[in-house]
């Protein structure tokens, strides 16, 4: 089931997330919670990626975190605990589904089914069933035992599918006998079947938006639906009839939760508000209380005397319930001439929650600054940080400072090539090297300049690096390279390390992911053996036969200027040369190449880097920039500017750049 | 030639409007996507009286096509007969140097000459209107499509900064395209201006068909994400298209040419389209400024042919109660029921017809 399809035809691309070893509060929303009765053990699942334990027990919240689940890559949108709390299930944008020993919290085994984002899941408690559905239209069902009894040369699942959504499904719900199971989905219309047999049971129709929200009573008699037009109905399976609309929101229903005997509904939604009603007397409706997000999911605590809620930001909140004999007794003495909109401005049965499992704070701005290795990025809640993206690490802090400030004074006037995009879907910065519009070896910089080259820079030599390259090196330090003979075992690069907790993906370009593991575990037997499927072969290419990537070549013209005495010499001379080649080395070329020994220029291969060159240049006393001077546009030329900032910041045009010579009156 | 022409005078007999004059455009060599699209833009009246009303007061400045355009409606305006035909020769001549595409004798799309010449015209005007502040620049192609949404759109819109131009007020109408992303359910909105709207064409439909069509919700989805600012992730989202400013003259293109893969090559598309000689829109936003404009059909190009390097266009316009073919330099007298035989074929089997390609709705409130 990890095997990694070889044969793809699809670009791969590798990505790492910029974090801290461990990250013990959400980054981002909460998109699901689920509590273990027994022991009072809090599951959430996060945009972030990662699913936490809290202990809910706990006297200080603060000191409620136990654990993160961490092997997902993008948000998880859904999870259920099951084998009485042994396993969790979850479901997630990188489109898989995996399944994790709840107690000691390590992924036990992913399922790769589906080929689109999975959206939600439903669990049938008596016949440990689980279903999961998604925007692939498709749902699978699952034996919860037979997903538990997976190992890894064991790995094959048989699945049964329930056919006939041709919407992307976004709700999905099963009774715990497993005898129905619905969907809701973008076609605004409930499906049932029969999860025993894959047939179809029904169809009901009344919603006029997405349904993301389904509970099934536990003898399948009657369903509660949540629509995004803003609506909850209750359902007759046996009649095939909405019995009941409930508009206590303003705003789309995202979650639901009913009691033991499906008398009263509690609803969460995006209008941030959460209500609790009786569903067959939706004049009997109380809000709970109103947070400050719209509302993502919802959970009983411990005792069933109220909830745990999650919203858009990263907060996990409990909330008093109100009893519901008192509930209908107050509404009895209150509510018996009101209408329903005035009933909703009565203030809300909690004003602040009883317990808050506090969140963190998500990166949710960046800009890469023009030497292409530092970014300044902005978090939710207004920080202002620096990330060096060669690293993988955050450089600093900056606390609450203006942001576009900080941009403005720390981008200097040079010119690198993009080489490396940036991902903040899930709070943390993903960095992205492929090969596509952005090759991860587009950047060549002089190692001195990029504050690498420390202890080599002596001799007077400036080595040129290659960013993605070394980038890659370090990210694969670990792996433990095949057939290399021990002495002349090369790791990583000579100049830095990254974070060994940095988390590595192979994936797709745009799709699945193939692989994920951290630097310092890429020395594993089955993590190294993965490895050896997923990397691709432009990475294998710097990381195990470290070769180097392609210089990136320049053209340009190179002209007397119009004021020079010498107008002998009026033809164009095409020259190429790296792109890096800084602007000295054109002066040197003018001076030795043009100006003293006409004759062997012209032919167009032009200035060739250092090496030739710089033997001239150490013989005579005075360098050639304080004899040259080069103009472009007009504007003179710093030498130590090299051709691609030239052209980027001064030449400002698409067509070959054009530079213009003189000597300087001082040199004759 | 003769015999043609005064068999129109006699058609037309003692009811012969004043001061109008029917004349056929001579081709010169599969030039009738032009004349046929001349013919229907000279009797869509606004736009005429704009291009005489240029020609009054640009006395021989630079010759433009617009400068060629205006000497072509006046001269035709001006005749001492009232049927007969003209050689458009100086302004093919102009519209070859403008622009590369249609220098040769090949057949051209009608639709792509419209556009062309009415975003020209438009450019022209701007350009003369600035000739005080800045130089004219060489043709800034100003693209009424505005660029799929960026994240930070400061200036979405190209033209905002300008005072419309006649032809703005014309043909000019606003769409608004509505984003709302499935996961956190916002909706983002954005205007585009529009000169013409395209619309698909099915089986024995109409026009409001495809204008519901049209404006129909499409998901996108699978590989197709909407990038959402609010999630800062793909996600999937519902899109629709609704039109927010009737323009005066409404022109639809209709979608005949079809890229079959199969073929390699553009198939015509013959259905049935019924066009209603009343119109109204009904696919208009919520905010729309002028949603209840009700438009009178004025002028239809028409392909006549099975392919689009094959073929031929003539238009038919209605002038003062009655309407007129024009076939290149004939001009014939038509009963306005033979108009529902340019609405296409009920059979799928491919074989040459003459179907309304360029519709050209005028709004009722534009005559004054």
């Amino acid at each position: 089931m990890l095997k990694n399809n070889q044969n793809s035809r699809k670009k791969m691309q590798v990505s790492f997330v910029i974090r801290d070893a461990e990250e013990k509060r959400h980054k981002r929303g909460v998109n699901a919670l689920q509590l273990d009765h027994n022991n009072g053990r809090l599951f959430s699942c996060g945009r972030d990626a990662i699913i936490r334990i809290w202990n809910t027990n706990s006297n200080n919240m603060d000191n409620s975190y136990i654990q993160s689940l961490e092997h997902h890559n993008d948000w998880v949108n859904d999870i259920v605990l099951c084998c009485s709390g042994r396993n969790l299930i979850s479901a997630s944008c990188d489109t898989t589904v995996k399944v994790w020993n709840a107690h000691k919290g390590f992924c036990m085994s992913t399922l790769r089914t589906h080929r689109d984002y999975v959206q939600a899941l439903a669990y049938a408690k008596d016949r440990e069933q689980v279903a999961s559905a998604g925007l692939d239209k498709q749902i699978f069902l699952w034996d919860v035992n037979t997903l538990t009894a997976l190992t890894a040369s064991n790995n094959t699942v048989t699945t049964s599918s329930l056919t006939g959504s041709k919407h992307s499904i976004y709700g999905l719900a099963i009774n715990h006998s497993g005898t129905i199971i619905a969907s809701g989905s973008t076609e605004n219309v409930i499906r049932c079947w029969d999860p025993r047999t894959c047939n179809r049971l029904i169809k009901l129709k009344g919603h006029t938006e997405n349904i993301k929200s389904l509970v099934i009573s536990a003898d399948g008699s009657h369903i509660l639906s949540g629509s995004s037009d803003g609506t909850i109905k209750l359902w007759s399976v046996g009649q095939q009839r909405c019995l009941q609309t409930i508009q206590v929101h303003s705003e789309g229903v995202w979650c639901l939760l009913v009691n033991e005997n499906f008398t009263h509904v509690i609803s969460g939604s995006r209008d941030k508000k959460i209500f609790m009603t009786e569903i067959r007397n939706p004049y009997n409706s109380v809000c709970v209380c109103e947070e400050t997000s719209p509302v993502l999911n919802m959970c009983y605590n411990i005792d069933y005397t109220g909830i745990w809620t999650t919203t858009w930001n990263s907060d996990i909140k409990m909330w008093k319930l109100p009893k519901t004999d008192k509930l209908s007794v107050k509404s009895q003495e209150n509510s018996s001439n009101l209408s329903l909109n005035e009933q909703q401005a009565v203030a809300p049965f909690n004003t602040t929650e009883e317990k808050l499992i506090k969140g963190g704070a998500a990166v949710e701005k960046y800009v890469v600054l023009n030497d292409k290795r530092f970014m300044v990025t902005r978090d939710t809640d207004q920080n202002v940080a620096i990330y060096d993206v060669l690293k993988a690490v955050r450089v600093e802090n900056l606390g609450k400072v203006d942001f576009d400030e900080v941009v403005k004074n720390r981008n200097k006037m040079v010119y690198v090539p993009n080489w490396f995009t940036v991902d903040l879907k899930t709070g943390m910065p993903t960095i992205v090297l492929g090969q596509d519009e952005v090759d991860c070896f587009s950047a060549w910089v002089s190692a001195t300049e990029a504050g690498l080259g420390v202890g080599q820079a002596e001799n007077g030599s400036d080595p040129k690096v290659n960013y993605g390259s070394l980038l890659l090196q370090a990210l694969l330090e670990y792996w433990p390279q095949p057939m290399a003979d021990i002495d002349n075992d090369i790791r990583g690069n000579e100049y830095f390390k990254v974070p060994k907790h940095t988390p590595i993906l192979f994936s797709e370009v745009g799709g699945r992911t193939g692989c994920r593991l951290l630097v310092r575990d890429a020395a594993g037997d089955t993590e190294s053996a993965l490895l050896h499927e997923a990397v691709p072969s432009w990475v294998a290419d710097v990381v195990i036969d470290r070769n180097i990537p392609r210089f990136i070549k320049i053209p340009f013209f190179l002209l007397p200027h119009p004021v020079m005495v010498k107008q002998d010499r009026m033809k164009k001379d095409r020259l190429i040369a790296n792109e890096f080649i800084q602007c000295r080395k054109v002066c040197e070329h003018v001076l030795d190449k043009i100006l003293e020994n006409p004759t062997t220029t012209g032919n167009g291969t032009g200035v060739n880097s250092s090496q030739n060159n710089s033997d001239t240049s150490e013989s005579s006393q005075i360098p050639a920039e304080d004899k040259i001077e080069l103009l472009c546009n007009d504007v003179v030329c710093d030498p130590s500017m090299d051709l691609r900032t030239v052209k980027h910041f001064i030449w400002k045009q698409s067509s070959d750049l054009t530079f213009y010579y003189k000597t300087k009156p001082n040199f004759s | 030639m003769g015999t043609n022409i005064s068999q129109l005078e006699r058609d037309i007999g003692s009811d012969f409007p004043a001061n109008e004059h029917y004349f056929g455009l001579v081709n010169f060599g599969n030039t009738c996507y032009s004349n046929s699209v001349l013919q229907a833009l000279y009797f869509c009246k606004p736009f005429r009286d704009k291009v005489l009303e240029y020609k009054m007061k640009n006395k021989r400045s630079k010759e433009t096509l617009l400068t060629c355009l205006a000497d072509l409606f006046y001269s035709i305006a001006t005749q001492k007969k009232k049927v007969g035909s003209i050689a458009p020769k100086k302004f093919i001549a102009r519209l070859r140097k403008e622009k590369e595409e249609f220098d040769n004798y090949m057949q051209q799309d009608a639709h792509e000459f419209l556009n062309f010449l009415i975003n020209h015209i438009n450019e022209i005007i701007l350009a003369e209107r600035n000739q005080g502040k800045t130089k004219i620049g060489q043709g800034v192609a100003i693209s009424e499509n505005i660029q799929q949404n960026t994240a930070n759109n400061s200036n979405s819109n190209t033209t905002a900064n300008t005072d419309p131009t006649w032809v703005h007020e014309i043909f000019q109408g606003v769409l608004t395209s509505e984003t709302r992303c499935l996961n956190c359910e916002t909706i983002s909105s954005k205007d585009e201006n529009f000169f013409d709207l395209q619309v698909d064409v099915d089986q024995n439909t109409s026009i409001t068909h495809c204008l519901r069509c049209f404006s129909n919700t499409e998901t996108l989805c699978s590989d197709n994400k909407f990038k959402c600012d609010n999630c800062c992730s793909y996600q999937e989202a519902q899109k629709r298209m609704r039109v927010k400013k009737l323009p005066m003259i409404l022109a639809l293109h209709l979608k005949r040419f079809k890229y079959m893969e199969q073929y390699n090559r553009h198939i015509k598309v013959s259905h049935r389209v019924v066009f209603p000689l009343e119109l109204r829109l009904f696919n208009t936003s919520d905010d729309a400024v002028n949603p209840d404009r009700m438009y009178d059909l004025t002028a239809v190009v028409i392909h006549c042919g099975s392919n689009t390097n094959r073929g031929h266009y003539i238009s038919i316009v209605k002038s003062h109660g009655f309407w007129l073919l024009f076939d290149d330099d004939m001009v014939d007298k038509i009963e306005q029921s033979a108009i529902e035989d340019f609405y296409g074929l009920t059979s799928d089997i491919q074989k040459s017809s003459e179907t309304g390609y360029l519709l050209f709705y005028q709004s009722r409130d534009a005559e004054k």
